[in-house]
């Protein structure tokens, strides 16, 4: 932009003053063109339709963060219990054979033995509830898979228009480095790429080299 | 040889993982150890309370893991602490900038435990040489 121009903007009395009728052409004229090339290149309404479920893909994801949170929790608290209870068996065991050891007929005279023995029936069955709720609580796998195969859908249609839409308006010589922009976070799919590690003995290989 | 007293800082913006690691390393038989849920919180409890190992994730709201590594770092009373970053964060320069502004070591998830243990026994032995 020219610094007369600049000048202009920056006063919008002396701008409209300025305006003639074929600058106003000439920006209908561009918006036009614009609006067209949308059209042609299919963006606007696959862009308007994924902005329009945005919303509903926010809400699943919240779902799907609701639901793996919930089942990571119950998994976790069903293991700390049946380890307890694990826990108390071993220790359980250990009292009564040094007892057995000590003095087989009192361990069984005094229903030590015995007591032991239901005991150890009694936390099985506990522990074995514990591994059920671990077990249910996988549930999450088979909800949050759908959700995710539609939230996918959508993201993949407003990358596609985004993508277009980006290319379009990039500089030639910045338009090929569009697609190959990543974002923040775990690397799904580390095949082929040189600038990401697919396991920790990679990481290590890379430290290493470099004298840590 | 690994002290069962270390107090341990977890430093993760998700409380499953958290959880995870406070398990794993009890299971390695370090049972003392708090949580921060960011790199804010951790700093407070750092500069309130003696810790002897720090495990962070990088990618965090408020102060992310590189952030909290260079407060600590730059910090005299804070700075001999070892940091090991756990993290989903695979690229090259994430781990070579952790390893060039202080991290003891560097863990992508999904991890297991031996591999925690390894690192965190390496890292208490190099500190144990160096000491």
């Amino acid at each position: 932009m020219k610094m007369e121009n600049t000048a202009v903007l920056a006063n919008p009395a002396q701008a409209q003053a300025a305006a003639s009728p074929e600058v106003f052409q000439q920006l209908g004229l561009i918006t036009r063109q614009l609006h067209d090339t949308l059209h042609q290149l299919g963006v606007m309404p696959k862009l308007q339709n994924a902005a329009n479920g945005l919303p509903d893909a926010r809400s699943r994801l919240n779902y799907i963060a609701e639901k793996t949170g919930a089942a990571a929790n119950k998994v976790l608290n069903s293991v700390d219990q049946a380890k307890n209870e694990h826990n108390a068996i071993a220790s359980e065991t250990r009292r009564i054979a040094a007892a057995i050891v000590a003095d087989p007929v009192k361990a069984v005279a005094t229903g030590s033995v015995m007591n032991f023995v239901s005991d150890v029936e009694a936390a099985t069955a506990r522990i074995d509830k514990h591994l059920t709720d671990i077990m249910m609580a996988q549930d999450f796998h088979d909800l949050t898979g759908q959700v995710v195969a539609k939230v996918v859908s959508l993201a993949a249609d407003l990358e596609d228009s985004l993508v277009k839409l980006l290319v379009q308006a990039a500089p030639p010589e910045q338009a090929q480095k569009v697609e190959a922009s990543l974002l923040a976070g775990p690397v799904v799919n580390p095949e082929g790429r040189t600038d990401v590690v697919a396991n920790q003995g990679e990481v290590d290989d890379l430290l290493a080299s470099l004298g840590f | 040889m690994s002290n069962p007293d270390m107090k341990f800082l977890i430093v993760d913006d998700f409380s499953t993982m958290r959880r995870i690691v406070r398990g794993l390393l009890k299971e390695l038989g370090y049972n003392n150890a708090e949580e921060a849920e960011d790199g804010v919180a951790a700093l407070n409890l750092l500069k309130n309370t003696k810790f002897d190992f720090v495990v962070s994730d990088i990618n965090m709201p408020n102060m992310n893991g590189f952030e909290l590594l260079a407060a600590i770092k730059a910090e005299a009373s804070l700075k001999h602490i070892p940091v090991l970053m756990v993290t989903a964060e695979a690229r090259k320069e994430d781990i070579v900038r952790a390893a060039q502004d202080g991290a003891a070591g560097y863990i992508v998830k999904p991890f297991t435990k031996a591999t925690l243990e390894e690192k965190v026994q390496k890292i208490m032995q190099k500190l144990a040489a160096t000491a």
